[in-house]
């Protein structure tokens, strides 16, 4: 073990309280990864709520830790934490797979959730927040998840990228854009609930 | 589903930085030789990195299942033209070439994640960040790999209970706000307590860690690292 000899440099309070919950909201995402619901408009492709821990990220947490926590959730697939869809992990899925954009694409969704939500980076109560403005926040965010992934599939998949920009939307994106539709829903729901309201 | 497996091999012992610069470069080089030929040889690469993690090449294409439609579904739709309406099979080469490249690059970085502990990955972060960001980074990542399971035990309990009381019968944004407010609130909930937990254990910006040290055998990782980026640079330039 390597020694340390300069004098203990403690944590804050409010700084562990917000990294314990960036890191659990990160593990949170991970673990909706695995959970999926038939899908009522295309049988074949699942709904899985992934996308669903990034909006509540940037509500819940905020701009800044919402956005951190996404950071965490990349980190740690990408040194093998199973948190990437379908239970995979590795950095390959953050630097070669064509789904990288959609990865890439969470830190973003979810500060600008925060940002259009709260107002601001300062947290202000949740369920205070009119329901247009987070729809409309949720909105933006899933336009950033789809843009990001739409330009990463094109950018890894084909040659020249700009010139196959439909062909890649309509591989990665076009089957999974009209159940947002579903988790943006049930995200407003689960915001106005009264149990997280609670907590 | 891959994940660390103990064990001696050579890639077990290497450290993790090494492995990690291997990964890269691996990728770098990937992108660099997209041709038939390149791609050869990387595979004869990737298959010897394989074999020295001892990694079952199996594991690896069933975790690769996920993307696989994606992979398949690129060059295909690649070959339909729309002015004027007509299919070019060559249009899917290169597709098809960068969803081969996919399986390679996963291969190596499955071999990092069979042979590295999460001790040695945070480890890594926080000797490679410095500063707060690191301990930011290297904590977080500890913590998601410890509460991964219990979250994911806690939902599926959720929804096997839910299930029993013929919740699977109701309409579907009911069903998945019932399965998110419980996840969320018990995330919540346990977030509180560890935040509690860790300031009651002296929680510190500055906390021991293992030591890394580049040995001997990680000589040859890092020249192989360095002859992969050196490869792919002298394509680019």
């Amino acid at each position: 073990m390597a020694t340390n000899t300069e004098s203990v440099d403690l944590v804050g309070d409010e700084a562990a309280t917000n990294l314990a919950r960036a890191a659990l909201f990160a593990a949170l995402v991970g673990a909706f990864a695995y959970v999926s619901f038939p899908n009522p408009l295309s049988a074949g492709v699942p709904i899985t709520l992934q996308v669903l821990g990034v909006f509540l990220a940037g509500i819940m947490l905020g701009p800044v830790w919402g956005s951190l926590s996404m950071v965490l959730y990349l980190a740690a697939g990408a040194v093998g934490a199973p948190v990437f869809s379908g239970g995979t992990a590795g950095i390959s899925y953050l630097i070669a797979s064509p789904t990288l954009g959609f990865l890439w694409s969470y830190p973003f969704a979810a500060g600008v959730i925060g940002l259009v939500a709260h107002r601001g980076t300062s947290l202000s109560e949740v369920d205070a927040v009119p329901t247009p403005v987070l729809v409309g926040a949720m909105v933006a965010g899933t336009a950033i998840i789809y843009g990001f992934g739409t330009v990463g599939f094109a950018v890894i998949q084909y040659d020249p990228w700009y010139a196959s920009l439909w062909q890649a939307f309509l591989v990665s994106s076009l089957a999974f854009v009209p159940v947002e539709a579903v988790k943006i829903a049930a995200a407003v729901g689960i915001v106005k609930n009264d149990a997280i309201a609670a907590a | 589903m891959i994940g660390y497996v103990p064990g001696s091999t050579v890639a077990h012992r290497l450290d993790p930085r090494a492995k990690i610069a291997v990964q890269v470069a691996f990728a770098a080089a990937a992108f660099a030789y997209t041709t038939p030929r390149g791609l050869a040889v990387l595979s004869v690469l990737a298959l010897a990195v394989a074999r020295l993690a001892s990694l079952s090449l199996a594991g690896v294409v069933r975790s690769f299942r996920v993307i696989l439609p994606f992979l398949v579904a690129a060059p295909l739709v690649a070959t339909i033209e729309l002015s004027p309406p007509a299919i070019d099979p060559g249009a899917a080469v290169y597709p098809a070439l960068s969803s081969y490249r996919v399986l390679l690059v996963v291969v190596v970085s499955a071999a990092y994640v069979r042979t590295t502990t999460v001790r040695e990955s945070r480890a890594a972060i926080q000797r490679t960040v410095p500063g707060r960001p690191g301990v930011f980074l290297g904590v977080g990542v500890s913590l998601v790999f410890r509460f991964l399971p219990v979250l994911r035990r806690e939902i599926t309990a959720v929804r096997e209970a839910s299930a029993a009381r013929l919740g699977t019968e109701r309409p579907l944004v009911d069903r998945i706000e019932r399965v998110a407010v419980a996840g969320a609130t018990r995330t919540l909930g346990r977030a509180d307590r560890l935040s509690t937990a860790l300031s009651a254990r002296c929680f510190a910006w500055n906390p021991t860690l293992p030591r890394l040290t580049l040995t001997r055998i990680d000589a040859p990782a890092l020249a192989l690292a360095g002859a992969l980026l050196a490869a792919a640079l002298f394509r680019a330039v």
